[in-house]
Order: C-alpha cells, then structure tokens, then sequence
C-alpha cells in the first residue's frame, strides 16, 4: 500500500496536478468557469462573506441572542433562512467546501503543516483585520468575493467603487502591516 | 561570499518576501540569502521576485510544508 | 534561464533532510469523506451538493493557484509585484463575458435577469465599507476566500481572523439598519447595461480591465524588474 502512495507521488501527471502549484493565470481561468456554471446554475454569482452575518447569527441565537428584530434580517427571507439552519444553508456548504478543498489540495501534495502563532502581534492583527473585514463586508454588500469579483462581473458600477475603496483601504493597511505588524 | 538564513517560519504574507527583499538589498552580490518558510505563497512569490530582479533562485522542499528558498545575489 | 539548474553553493549549514512524510493517504481518505459528506447532503436536497462541490472546487484552485485577492491589491505597494493583479484581471474578464452572455440570454428573452441581487447600491457605505475591508484584509493576511483557503492550510493565525471576520459581520448586521437609512436608501444601484447599453457596458469595461492589466504590467517592470515574467 506505502509502494503504491510512494509511486503515485512520483508519478509525472500527479505531480502536475497535485504536486506542483498551478499558474496565476491558471487558477484565474479556473476560478472564472467555475464562477459562470454556479451563477448558470444557481441564478446567483459566488458569495463567501453574507454566510459568515448568517453564522454569527446562529451563534449569537445559540447562547441565547436574537436578532429577529435587527433591520439586516428583518426580510422574510433573510428569517427564513435563519430558521432553516445551518445544515441547510447552501453557503454554508460552500464556505465549508473551501476550506476542505484547499485542506484535500495540501494533503495531496503533501503540504500540510499546522502554522501555530508566533506572537501577541499575530493574534492582534488577525482579530482586528477580521473585525474590519467582517464589519466593512457588510457596509459594502460583500467582500472580495461578492462585492468585487462578483459585482464588477455582473457589471455593477459598486464592484468598481468598492475596488477601487479596497485600493485605498490596501495601501492604508499596508502602511499599518510594516509599521506594527512586521 | 557571505550566507544569511531568514527564518520566516510562522510568519503569513507577505512577511516572508518583504524581509526577503530587505535582506537582499543589504547583502553583496555573490552573498546567498536562504529564506525558510512554511507559507504556500511565499514559496511561489519569493522566487518570482527574485527571478524578476534578476537574481539566482532554488527551492528546497525540505519537509512537509516547509521550504527553504535560496537567493544568489547576482546583480 | 539556465542559470536555473546551476547549484548554488551554500555552507553546510543546509537543515538536515529529515524523511518526508507522504501525507497523500490521508488526501485520498479526505476526498471519500467529502465524497460521502457530498451525497449525504444531496439526499437532503440536490442544491446544498452541488453548493459543497462548488466549494470544494473553489478552495481546491485558490489553494493550489495561491490565488490571493489580498496580494492583488497590497503586492502593487509593499512589493511592485503585480502578477496576481493580472491574473485578477484575466478572471474579471472571462467572467464579465460569461456573466453578460447568460444575462443578456436572459433579456432578450424577455426574462427576469438572474444575478442582479449583486448590483447593489453605490455609495458613501459602499467607500467605507471598502476601506475598511481593504485594510483588514491585508492587516490579517487574506481575504474573504483567502481566510477560509489558509483554515484548510492549517493557519491558526487565520482562523482566529475566521473568528472574528464572523464577529465583525454580526455586529455589522447589527448596524445595519443605521447605514440603510443614513446612507445606504439614498445611494443609487448602477447597473451598467441601464447607461451604456449592453454592448457598450461589455466594451468599456473590458477596455478598463486591458488598461488595469497594462499599467500593472509596466509597474511591475518598473519596480522589479523583468527577467522572466511572473505568472
């Protein structure tokens, strides 16, 4: 069974797709054909950040919050999707399948190493940058994902301001990254 | 020709290239700079760049997720 | 280059090659569980499947491409690297001409447009919403898509940033209501097809993308150099 492992990772078509990374420009093309058979299929353009409002909803409900009179899920389906549950949340699923597909793209290429934090600094910069992401993600209708690459490609004037905001807020965190966080 | 390690274990984009090119702005052409890593995109955009700035480069897988890239300072 | 395959010479300081474990078994073990995690949810419904597959699919790709929104925007600055910002490029171009095809097909045919759920309103929250999701994400070291790709990479830094991205959206949603009705009523939805017409709303912002792609090329040349392009 070890022969068999040992030979499948030395074998030349293995090693170009699992071994070996792709090409920027690969991933691009990739990443674009999938983009356009889910929104074929499912009528909507990917999403990754509107999933994680719906978890912190769910979490917050589970320690005895409520969020049933808050504007943001105050539609009836926003309500009925929170009562539907996170196991039948299609982007729950999909955010889920990211993280597992990339976990399945390390092991096979024999990548995977837990990267423990370092430092006080890691973990400060982690909770803030996630605050800020997760609080402007929902200001803005979206992250990366929806409000940028999903909203430039459905031709939508906000996915070019939220871009070009993204630049700025880039450069700002840039200049935080090399000052505190280096 | 001198050797420099930089250990950048642990440390997420895009630490592991901006001390890269520091390091190597410091050094003498012929100095080789070795930058250890266990990031997947450090190991694909600390080569890049050095290529492009024309330098020598090599990975070295040396385990499970962690690598070590080598930089000949050649111009 | 040839000089590629030339071995550099370094000291013996060299770390001790320690025998590598193959960890593909444990791949192939994940990909049946994913498999039976697949059908058990499309024993629930066809839809939650397909949007698991899709998922795995994304995080596959993102990960073995290191495909970074965050190094699109911050590598142009902290580095002069722009390969990633044409890559961007290419994939808002391939997936403009998709998105635009299947909804023109839709339009012509007299049908409801899908997908317009993401024109949303332009405006002052749009802006701060931007620049606060722009810093963060480079402070934090990835994005959206990116946080979720360096969980599975086993990055305990990025599970804490998971953590609280996850926070930060619920009190967002909390405040919500706020920016709604002081910014968010009053700013418009810009659907480009509405001003420039369809033909023209591809063209130009294909013509835009090309510009980005162009500019991003001499930058990089600029601030690096160009000995072998970068893809």
């Amino acid at each position: 069974m070890k022969q068999f492992f040992d030979r499948l990772g030395k074998n030349e078509y293995y090693v170009a797709v699992f071994k070996n990374p792709f090409s920027y420009v690969t991933g691009a093309i990739l990443l674009s054909i999938l983009q356009i058979a889910l929104f074929a299929y499912s009528g909507n353009p990917w999403g990754v950040s509107g999933t994680f409002a719906n978890w912190g909803a769910w979490i917050f409900e589970a320690v005895g919050g409520n969020v049933d009179k808050w504007y943001y899920f105050s539609s009836p389906g926003a309500q009925a999707t929170l009562e539907a549950g996170f196991l039948n949340h299609t982007g729950t699923m999909s955010n889920l399948g990211i993280i597992f597909g990339a976990l399945f793209a390390t092991l096979m290429a024999s990548q995977f190493k837990i990267k423990k934090i370092k430092s006080v600094r890691q973990v400060v910069a982690a909770v803030l940058g996630g605050l800020l992401m997760g609080y402007g993600a929902r200001l803005a209708y979206g992250c990366n994902i929806g409000a940028f690459y999903s909203g430039i490609s459905s031709l939508s004037l906000s996915g070019w301001v939220f871009a070009l905001s993204l630049l700025v807020g880039a450069f700002i965190g840039s200049k935080l990254l090399t000052k505190f966080f280096m | 020709m001198k050797e420099f390690v930089l250990d950048c274990m642990g440390e997420a984009c895009p630490i592991p290239l901006v001390k890269a090119q520091k390091k190597m702005e410091e050094v003498e052409t012929g100095d080789v700079v070795i930058v250890q890593c266990d990031h997947s995109c450090a190991m694909k955009n600390v080569p890049e760049w050095a290529r492009n700035a024309g330098h020598n480069v090599e990975i070295d897988e040396v385990d499970d997720g962690e690598w070590e890239i080598i930089i000949e300072k050649s111009v | 280059m040839s000089e590629e395959n030339k071995t550099i010479q370094r000291s013996s300081s060299r770390a001790p090659r320690k025998p590598k474990k193959s960890q593909i078994p444990l791949g192939f073990l994940l990909f049946i569980a994913m498999v039976i995690v697949g059908i058990a949810l499309s024993f629930k419904s066809t839809n939650l499947g397909l949007f698991w597959l899709f998922g795995g699919l994304f995080g596959f790709v993102l990960q073995k491409s290191r495909f970074c929104f965050t190094a699109s925007m911050r590598d142009p600055i902290l580095t002069g690297g722009t390969s990633i910002t044409r890559a961007v490029m290419v994939a808002l171009a391939i997936t403009t001409i998709g998105f635009t095809a299947i909804k023109y097909g839709y339009y012509i045919n007299g049908l409801d447009i899908p997908g317009m759920s993401y024109v949303v309103p332009v405006g002052p929250a749009t802006i701060i919403g931007g620049i606060m999701f722009g810093t963060g994400m480079v402070i934090a070291g990835g994005c959206a898509s990116g946080t979720l790709m360096r969980v599975g990479e086993g990055f305990q830094m990025l599970m804490i940033a998971l953590l609280f991205f996850v926070v930060g959206s619920l009190i967002g949603a909390h405040h919500f209501g706020w920016w709604k009705i002081n910014f968010i009523s009053h700013s418009p939805e810009i659907f480009l097809p509405d001003y420039l017409g369809w033909g023209g709303a591809l063209l130009v912002q294909l013509l835009v993308i090309a510009g980005i792609y162009i500019f991003a090329d001499k930058w990089q040349k600029k601030k690096v150099g160009s000995g072998e392009a970068g893809h």
